[in-house]
């Protein structure tokens, strides 16, 4: 009894001192107008997140956040949900614009006469996963001419009904990047279990883990780096795409509770640098940007220090099959960023090759340009006028017709084994009215499918073997797919049924083109 | 080093590779070949110590010898993100220690792999 009073006393006397020590580290010990005095007087501190990881594991964050004044973060990345905001002014006669198009590509214009907002992900209809809305920013900025047609209805205020003019970013009004989620907080790795190439927003995945993707610059990324966003809030300057500009809210999907936040910002494109917005594309999935993004944060308490001295091998993600194209991927495992960054992660026994999307040298080199903007006297940090939401989550799309699932909807499948023989199969093609007959092992795994035609053919040309006639390179499909991947199959490969196979090939089912047609017919797809 | 060897659709039959095995004693090795209505393309590895001669023989035996360039990462547009290394089955691109993109020129073989993936679509590859 004695001895575990005493105990508990000791417990809570620790309990006590880690109370003080966190109500210290919370305690600021420095606010933004002193920062931006410092500036002003070229006496501030500024590290690279990089820098600051060594600091703290080398000296302490209670040292570190003594001495660091402000820590620069960057992240280079393709950021689908971004678009500029462009002004053209009036044509004489004006015109009340209808379809535009820049160098092709179409703009929304569901604004005033002349105003549009160009996204980035908008393809060029007849060079499509090559150019689009991306590129043509990326071309703006670096002063190339844009061709620009546009079309109206004609009104008794704006008649105009045609119109086609060359302009560059110079002769706009206003030219505003404004991206409604950039700098996500954290993304997942991406590969493929798939036994066929895929083509991703997260890249090229080759088959059976061939290899994977990533996206972020781990302990360089803006968000990771004040994860609770006691400093990053509406208002706070950034930088982005070479030049200034400001975190406007909280970006689209901003998930908070898990840790996946996200901004939205806003910056004069006229301003920016093609080196840091750069036009991109993935095969057979679209068009992009990339966005060069930084964002300096002020170490006002030791907290602050801790959150920006975080490494590489404390960030952690997972990695995610793209091969299942749904919602909740299936995650494969957890990995952190010095894994990723190694080049090598362990999938499955198997070593596979993994880079970055994004890239790390040019996130390193925007860090390292914020240190100088700040140090030079050019960039001055800013309070937030309000914060960020903290506790809201992201709510799946709420669909009233619902496609679905292979499981749900997958027949019984006839089958045989290797050793059957040709009139056994024919047989079973007339008593159970199928057309495809899978051949399995002893396991119920997939060795190959045979048709109603294979066995027609084998009896005109006297084959007799299952192993002659059989087709042994499957296309399959997964329990968990949804019905369009079979739709899409199906097509694709030319076939009419498609074998259900679990992750270790046993046979589960089959689905059939019929099926498949009756389905989309009355779901109203076809 | 690596040749490229064009010919004409009419000598696409005649044995000329193992003409200039036979006759230059050179360990030849094929990496791709590809024949089409224009005529055939072969990539091949030959001794540097050989080259010359073998450059020269097939030259003599109708074929046309491409040397050279194989690829190239055309620099203003490369992001150097690295997905291009993942892509690649004989690590001729690789990043190095400050994650600039590096290039074996010498190791490729012209896969096509990695230039559909190139985001920026930063690679280019000759004699195409
Ligand atoms: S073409 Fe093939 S071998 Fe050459 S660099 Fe690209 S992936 Fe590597
Ligand atoms: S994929 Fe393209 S942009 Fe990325 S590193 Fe390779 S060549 Fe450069």
């Amino acid at each position: 009894m004695e001895y575990l009073r005493h105990k508990n006393i000791n417990v809570r006397k620790i309990h006590n001192k880690l109370q003080q020590k966190r109500n210290l580290q919370l305690e600021n010990i420095r606010t933004i107008e002193e920062i931006n005095e410092k500036i002003r007087k070229g006496d501030v501190n500024v590290v690279t997140a990089e820098e600051m990881v060594e600091l703290v594991r080398e000296k302490g964050s209670t040292i570190a956040a003594k001495d660091v004044d402000v820590v620069t973060t960057g992240t280079f990345g393709a950021m689908c949900s971004s678009g500029a905001f462009l002004n053209f002014g009036h044509s004489d006669p004006p015109i009340k614009m209808e379809n535009l198009t820049l160098n092709g590509v179409n703009t929304y214009h569901g604004n005033a006469a002349v105003d549009c907002y160009l996204g980035v992900t908008k393809m060029h209809p007849e060079k499509p996963f090559e150019y689009g809305g991306g590129h043509v920013l990326e071309d703006l900025v670096s002063g190339k001419e844009i061709e620009l047609e546009a079309a109206g209805y004609g009104t008794d205020c704006y008649p105009r009904k045609y119109l086609k003019t060359i302009i560059t970013l110079q002769d706009l009004n206003q030219a505003i990047l404004c991206n409604p989620r950039n700098a996500y907080q954290r993304y997942a790795t991406a590969t493929n279990g798939r036994d066929e190439i895929i083509y991703t927003y997260m890249g090229k995945l080759l088959p059976n883990f061939g290899n994977a993707t990533f996206s972020g610059s781990g302990s360089l990324s803006p968000l990771s780096k004040d994860p609770n966003y006691e400093t990053i809030g509406i208002g706070t300057r950034i930088f982005l795409g070479g030049s200034i500009g400001y975190v406007i809210g909280e970006g689209t999907q901003h998930s908070p509770t898990n840790k996946f936040g996200t901004i939205m910002v806003k910056g004069d494109l006229g301003k920016m640098r093609p080196e840091f917005l750069k036009g991109a594309a993935f095969t057979r999935y679209g068009t992009s940007l990339y966005v060069g993004l930084g964002i300096p944060i002020p170490i006002l308490n030791e907290g602050l220090a801790k959150k920006t001295g975080v490494s590489d091998e404390d960030l952690k993600t997972n990695v995610l099959d793209y091969g299942i194209a749904r919602r909740d991927r299936p995650v494969l495992k957890e990995t952190n960023y010095a894994e990723l960054k190694s080049g090598k992660i362990v999938i499955d026994n198997k070593e596979v090759s993994v880079t970055p999307l994004s890239s790390i040298k040019k996130a390193r080199e925007i860090a390292k340009i914020l240190k100088e903007w700040i140090e030079k006297t050019q960039f001055f940090l800013t309070a937030p006028v309000d914060r960020l939401p903290v506790d809201t989550i992201v709510k799946p799309m709420k669909v009233v017709s619902r496609i679905p699932f292979v499981n749900e909807i997958m027949e019984n499948v006839v089958t045989c084994n290797l050793n059957d023989n040709i009139d056994v199969l024919a047989k079973k093609i007339i008593d159970n009215n199928v057309n495809h007959i899978a051949v399995i092992d002893d396991n119920d795994k997939l060795l190959g499918i045979i048709t109603s035609f294979d066995i027609t053919k084998a009896i005109a040309t006297g084959k007799k073997g299952l192993e002659e006639i059989m087709t042994r390179n499957v296309i399959t499909v997964y329990p968990e797919e949804s019905v369009d991947i079979c739709a899409t199959k199906l097509e694709k490969y030319n076939i009419s049924a498609l074998p259900v196979v679990d992750r270790s090939n046993k046979l589960k089912g089959i689905i059939t083109s019929e099926k498949i047609s009756s389905l989309l017919g009355r779901i109203g797809l076809r | 080093m690596k040749v490229e060897l064009r010919f004409s659709t009419e000598r696409v039959s005649e044995p000329i590779i193992s003409s200039v095995i036979l006759q230059e004693k050179a360990q030849i090795n094929i990496l791709r070949a590809q024949v089409s209505e224009d005529g055939g393309r072969v990539l091949l590895e030959v001794p540097d110590n050989q080259a010359d001669e073998i450059i020269k023989a097939f030259r003599k035996l109708g074929a046309e010898v491409i040397v050279g360039k194989i690829i190239e990462i055309i620099e203003d547009k490369c992001i150097e993100c690295g997905h291009c290394i993942t892509l690649c089955p004989v690590n001729a691109i690789f990043f190095e220690k400050d994650y600039s993109i590096g290039l074996d020129e010498q190791k490729c073989i012209q896969c096509d792999s990695c230039l559909d993936a190139c985001p920026t679509r930063a690679i280019k590859l000759y004699g195409e």
